[in-house]
């Protein structure tokens, strides 16, 4: 006989060997918590919305008076406004796409929306690092182009210092705060993904490649 | 109104659990494994429920979240085992007697086809379930072309290693 007969045999006769569960032991496994992908996948959607609208409130109250002596303020208030319309957006297309999410799709256009989901909060953190980026170059650029209003904010006492490397010190610090920013933020997607989505990109690609 | 849904819900679900513990022999290999998957399909059963109309067959909906969640939503999680006797009793499956070359046989196939992908463990088992290659492309979500090939790339390797 057929290796596949056989085998298809043997699958049929398995039904009698299943435990039966009981109407209480059902009723007990429905109430318990889920654990799937798409679950972790909202948590920790929510929690990214949620560190990025707070990162802003952050920031110490003596920065603003800083900002305030470089006419800055303005600017800040106005990018403020427009960031936190552009959040309720993603909000918006987050809930859209994760409601979206139906277990009873096929498996290729569940996943897929899966990834549409995951990939609208993706595009919301590099939104932020580009709008940082921006910021930060901006309030730099004005800030260093008024040199001596920036010894004295950051030298308020006057003491005696070197010039040149107070600019050197304070550039570096910056570029080290920017590249610790981004390699904090490259582990944390490596776990993310690492530990979420690999099986899912993994099986979706197989679905990809046979299309 | 919950009440009676779980109610309706449970007795449905007793009905046609084989369905579940076949999707959870394909996806896994030990016992505790089985239980989670099969916990982890439960639930996900239970949460679309009240979404499930009735135009399709109620095992149809339970192939397809079935194999969504195996394939899909699941991630190993260290949560305690049902029951003792759910145990027990999936224990005895894995030891019945065979007579000795089928047996070895079918270890092997069974041995076989857990070391094929997630995708291609999904259509040997609608292969398995007796699906026609339509039910098993709307099942994936790939043209009913591309099912007939995998099936039989899969058909052929799984046949090869048994003769090698």
């Amino acid at each position: 006989m057929d290796e596949l007969e056989l085998l298809k045999k043997d699958w049929k006769k398995q039904d009698a060997d299943y435990p039966k569960l009981t109407y209480q032991e059902i009723y007990k496994l429905i109430h318990k918590k889920s654990s799937s992908v798409v679950k972790w996948i909202f948590i920790i959607c929510i929690a990214e919305f949620l560190f990025w609208g707070f990162i802003n409130l952050l920031i110490p109250e003596s920065y603003f008076e800083i900002y305030e002596k470089f006419h800055l303020k303005t600017l800040l208030n106005t990018s403020y406004i427009l960031h936190y319309a552009v959040s309720i957006g993603f909000i918006y297309l987050f809930y859209k796409n994760y409601n979206a999410i139906c277990v009873i799709d096929s498996t290729s256009l569940l996943m897929k929306k899966i990834i549409k989901t995951r990939k609208t909060v993706n595009y919301y953190v590099y939104y932020n690092i580009i709008l940082s980026v921006i910021l930060s170059f901006v309030v730099n650029f004005v800030m260093f182009s008024d040199a001596n209003l920036l010894v004295e904010v950051f030298n308020p006492d006057n003491k005696p210092i070197d010039v040149d490397t107070f600019f050197n010190i304070l550039l570096i610090a910056q570029i080290i705060g920017l590249l610790v920013m981004v390699g904090l933020l490259w582990l944390y997607y490596r776990i993310v993904y690492g530990i979420l989505l690999k099986k899912l990109t993994k099986n979706y690609k197989e679905l990809e490649t046979l299309e | 109104m919950t009440k009676d849904l779980e109610h309706k819900f449970i007795s449905e679900f007793q009905e046609n659990q084989n369905i579940i513990h076949k999707v959870c022999r394909i996806y896994t290999n030990n016992q505790e494994a089985h239980n989670d998957l099969f916990q982890e399909i439960t639930i996900q059963l239970w949460k679309a429920y009240p979404k499930f109309r009735g135009d399709s067959k109620l095992s149809t909906w339970m192939y397809r979240i079935g194999l969504n969640t195996a394939i899909t939503l699941y991630r190993k999680s260290k949560r305690s085992i049902i029951t003792q006797d759910f145990d027990s009793v999936l224990h005895r499956i894995q030891s019945t007697d065979y007579d000795n070359t089928e047996e070895e046989q079918l270890k092997v196939m069974y041995k076989a086809i857990h070391q094929l992908s997630d995708i291609d463990k999904a259509l040997i088992f609608l292969y398995l379930e007796d699906k026609n290659y339509k039910e098993i492309s709307e099942t994936i979500g790939i043209s009913e072309v591309n099912a007939r090939v995998k099936m039989n790339r899969i058909k052929t390797r799984l046949r090869t290693i048994l003769n090698p």
